[in-house]
């Protein structure tokens, strides 16, 4: 049981990244981003589509991330024009949509399960060390220190920087924030693009390990959005913490045999539980005014 | 306004009482003029086997340029049920009461078995799918599949894994669909009596995410063979990951696709195991006729047209049997009476027959993947329980 413990935390690096991706997108322009991972899909696969006809790695990378970058800055500019004063739910429903759209779109250009599964690439594969009889390869920490660096380094930005504090003015007002000068349409839009070029590398970063193919890449944001609940799509080191949990739950869940035939649901019973234990004390109309 | 409304439903009466007045041409009675044969495929949604139709067309439309059975052509009428309960039930009772055609050959659809086997039976019509995908498509009294099907390559993976790799520590990594767990245990049952085996380790609820879990408790197992059946690419690279280089993994169909043999990192010895002769390999025996009928029609090279050509083959090879008139009732006794026909690209005789149950085609053929590439190897069809 604790080889399977340690397997999972050793994707519980994958799960933050993830779940950091949506609550990044969320605290900066207030918008629950279901087209996040299709897009970093995008981003991913237009590199491999390279590194597959040839290009050197080196130059499909910056490649797809500007390919991702570009969707991204696509989507945001739609979701600014069009719904930029629309309220919250308008916009996560037109982003599901949009993901909708991007997951029909991207089945036909890469191809399903079976007839799209990619090798991506593995810079990071060699083994560390091995705990028990698990091998915990590089990826696994360098995920970890990845996931770390966007907690540690946005939360500095945001708190700390004259570009943070506009960021926020933003997320939260953003007609009042234009009214005092905040060039907000724009600034919106070098959010969406930054986002778009982060997500991109993590999905890179996380392929090996959770899909090979367009489809299943695209649907990590199920598993993206719970850890971001974990955070309460506010909290960058509760995300962070909440995908080292959701790895362990699973791991646990898979060698406990009671409950291996419901371990797709335990880590999310759990999420639900915890979720309610952190709102014991929550008062309705304040915790829940936005 | 109103007055407009009940002339509307009126009018739709009439064309009701109409319509139903045709269907006693819907039959399937019709002793002149085309033969008439349904097919529901996914040709669009999430199954999607577009090529299906098109070798099935191709195989009647080489009947109907040698003059047709009994001077009467065949014609196909394909409908895409898009994988969607609602169309796929609506195009059965469409093609048998609508259209009255004598049999459905080349079905490839992944809910067509499920959803119609009542009408199938009710109606007194045989269906010979292309691909038989649900567990119904193997236990009703009126389909009968060209393909072995999931629990039956099960079966096929295991005894290969035990009997001609020679494992004692056999284990299995499996998503089990919703309706298939009776199917996939009954599966391993025929295994172990066969064999007098059991399984090492057992994990039937392989879900999405990390599968490092699933591959660490096969190591913790000392698992020497793994079957696995879902998606392969974060599999074999965390296999790898996990230096799982000494243990042969084996696939099943669904995942033998030339994209999967480049997904799957070199090192590692993961075996596919395969429904008919293994399709990227044109010279075996019974792919000849496959590949020639591929290629003039342009038809992509898949396994699923192999099911094609074969279900249609076999079709029109029992429809020559018939004497007298071709109908929906002679069809269907034909093939509750036939003798078993030799297929060379699958690894036992094809039968329909008269059981209530139908899975005629046992065994599998295997291949490695090597390279990049699908490698088939020499052993020729490995089939539970007989002798290679």
């Amino acid at each position: 049981m604790v080889n399977s413990v340690i397997a999972g935390l050793t994707s519980g690096g994958v799960y933050a990244l993830l779940g950091l991706c949506v609550v990044l997108t969320y605290r900066l322009v207030a918008v629950v981003n279901f087209t996040m991972a299709a897009v970093g899909a995008m981003g991913a696969f237009v590199m491999v589509s390279l590194t597959d006809a040839g290009v050197s790695a080196w130059l499909a990378l910056p490649v797809g991330v500007a390919a991702g970058a570009a969707l991204s800055a696509a989507l945001g500019a739609v979701l600014v024009r069009w719904f930029g004063g629309h309220g919250q739910n308008t916009k996560a429903a037109v982003s599901v949509a949009l993901y909708v759209a991007l997951m029909a779109v991207g089945l036909r250009l890469f191809g399903s399960t079976t007839t799209g599964a990619h090798s991506f690439p593995r810079p990071f594969d060699a083994p560390v060390f091995s705990a028990g009889s698990v091998v915990v390869p590089q990826s696994a920490l360098v995920s970890l220190a990845f996931a770390v660096l966007i907690t540690a380094g946005v939360g500095l930005v945001l708190h700390r920087t004259r570009v943070g504090l506009r960021l926020q003015a933003l997320s939260e007002q953003p007609s009042t924030a234009q009214v005092v000068g905040i060039a907000a349409p724009r600034l919106a839009l070098v959010v969406w693009v930054v986002i778009g070029a982060v997500t991109t590398l993590v999905i890179l970063l996380v392929a090996p390990r959770l899909g090979g193919d367009f489809s299943t890449l695209g649907k990590l944001i199920n598993t993206a959005l719970a850890v971001a609940m974990l955070g309460a799509f506010r909290s960058l080191p509760l995300t962070l913490a909440g995908g080292l949990v959701l790895g362990c739950l699973e791991g646990l869940s898979a060698a406990v045999e009671a409950v291996q035939q419901y371990q797709g649901v335990v880590p999310f019973l759990v999420i639900v539980v915890l979720l309610w234990w952190r709102s014991r004390h929550e008062v309705w109309d304040t915790a829940h005014s936005r | 306004m109103k007055h407009a409304r009940v002339t509307a439903a009126l009018a739709a009466a009439v064309l009701a009482g109409a319509s139903a007045a045709c269907s006693t041409d819907g039959g399937g009675e019709a002793t002149t003029g085309p033969i008439k044969v349904g097919s529901i495929n996914g040709v669009t949604g999430l199954f999607q086997t577009p090529e299906v139709p098109k070798a099935v067309q191709a195989v009647f439309d080489e009947v109907n340029e040698a003059g047709g059975v009994n001077g009467r052509e065949l014609e196909l009428i394909s409908v895409d049920d898009a994988m969607n309960p609602q169309r796929s039930t609506e195009a059965a009772l469409d093609l048998i009461q609508t259209e009255g055609v004598v049999a459905l050959v080349g079905s490839s659809s992944a809910v067509d078995c499920g959803l119609n086997r009542g009408t199938y039976s009710k109606h007194e019509i045989v269906s010979i799918p292309a691909v038989g995908v649900d567990p119904a498509c193997f236990t009703s009294p009126n389909i009968a599949p060209v393909n072995p099907g999931p629990f039956g390559l099960l079966t096929a993976m295991l005894y290969y894994a035990s009997e001609e790799l020679g494992h004692d520590r056999v284990c299995i990594d499996y998503t089990v669909l919703p309706g298939s767990g009776g199917g996939v245990d009954a599966a391993i049952q025929e295994w172990s009596d066969l064999t007098g085996k059991e399984l090492a380790h057992q994990e039937l609820s392989v879900g999405e995410g990390d599968p490092t879990k699933y591959l660490v408790a096969d190591k913790n197992a000392g698992c020497q063979a793994v079957l696995y059946n879902g998606p392969v690419g974060p599999y074999f690279a965390q296999a790898k990951t996990q230096g799982m280089e000494d243990v042969d993994f084996i696939v099943g169909a669904n995942s033998y696709t030339d994209a999967n043999a480049q997904a799957i990192p070199p090192g590692l010895h993961v075996y596919a195991g395969t429904e008919w002769q293994p399709y990227t390999d044109a010279t075996l025996p019974g792919n000849e006729r496959w590949s020639k009928i591929i290629e003039e029609n342009e038809i992509q090279r898949t396994a699923f047209s192999q099911g094609a050509v074969m279900s249609a083959d076999v079709f029109v090879e029992v429809l020559r049997t018939i004497e007298g008139d071709i109908t929906r009732s002679s069809v269907t006794e034909a093939f509750k009476s036939m003798e078993p026909v030799e297929y060379p690209m699958v690894g036992t005789p094809w039968v329909f027959g008269p059981g209530e149950a139908h899975n005629p085609v046992k065994g599998s053929r295997f291949v490695k993947a090597e390279g990049g590439a699908w490698q088939v190897l020499p052993e020729g069809f490995i089939v539970p329980g007989e002798q290679n």
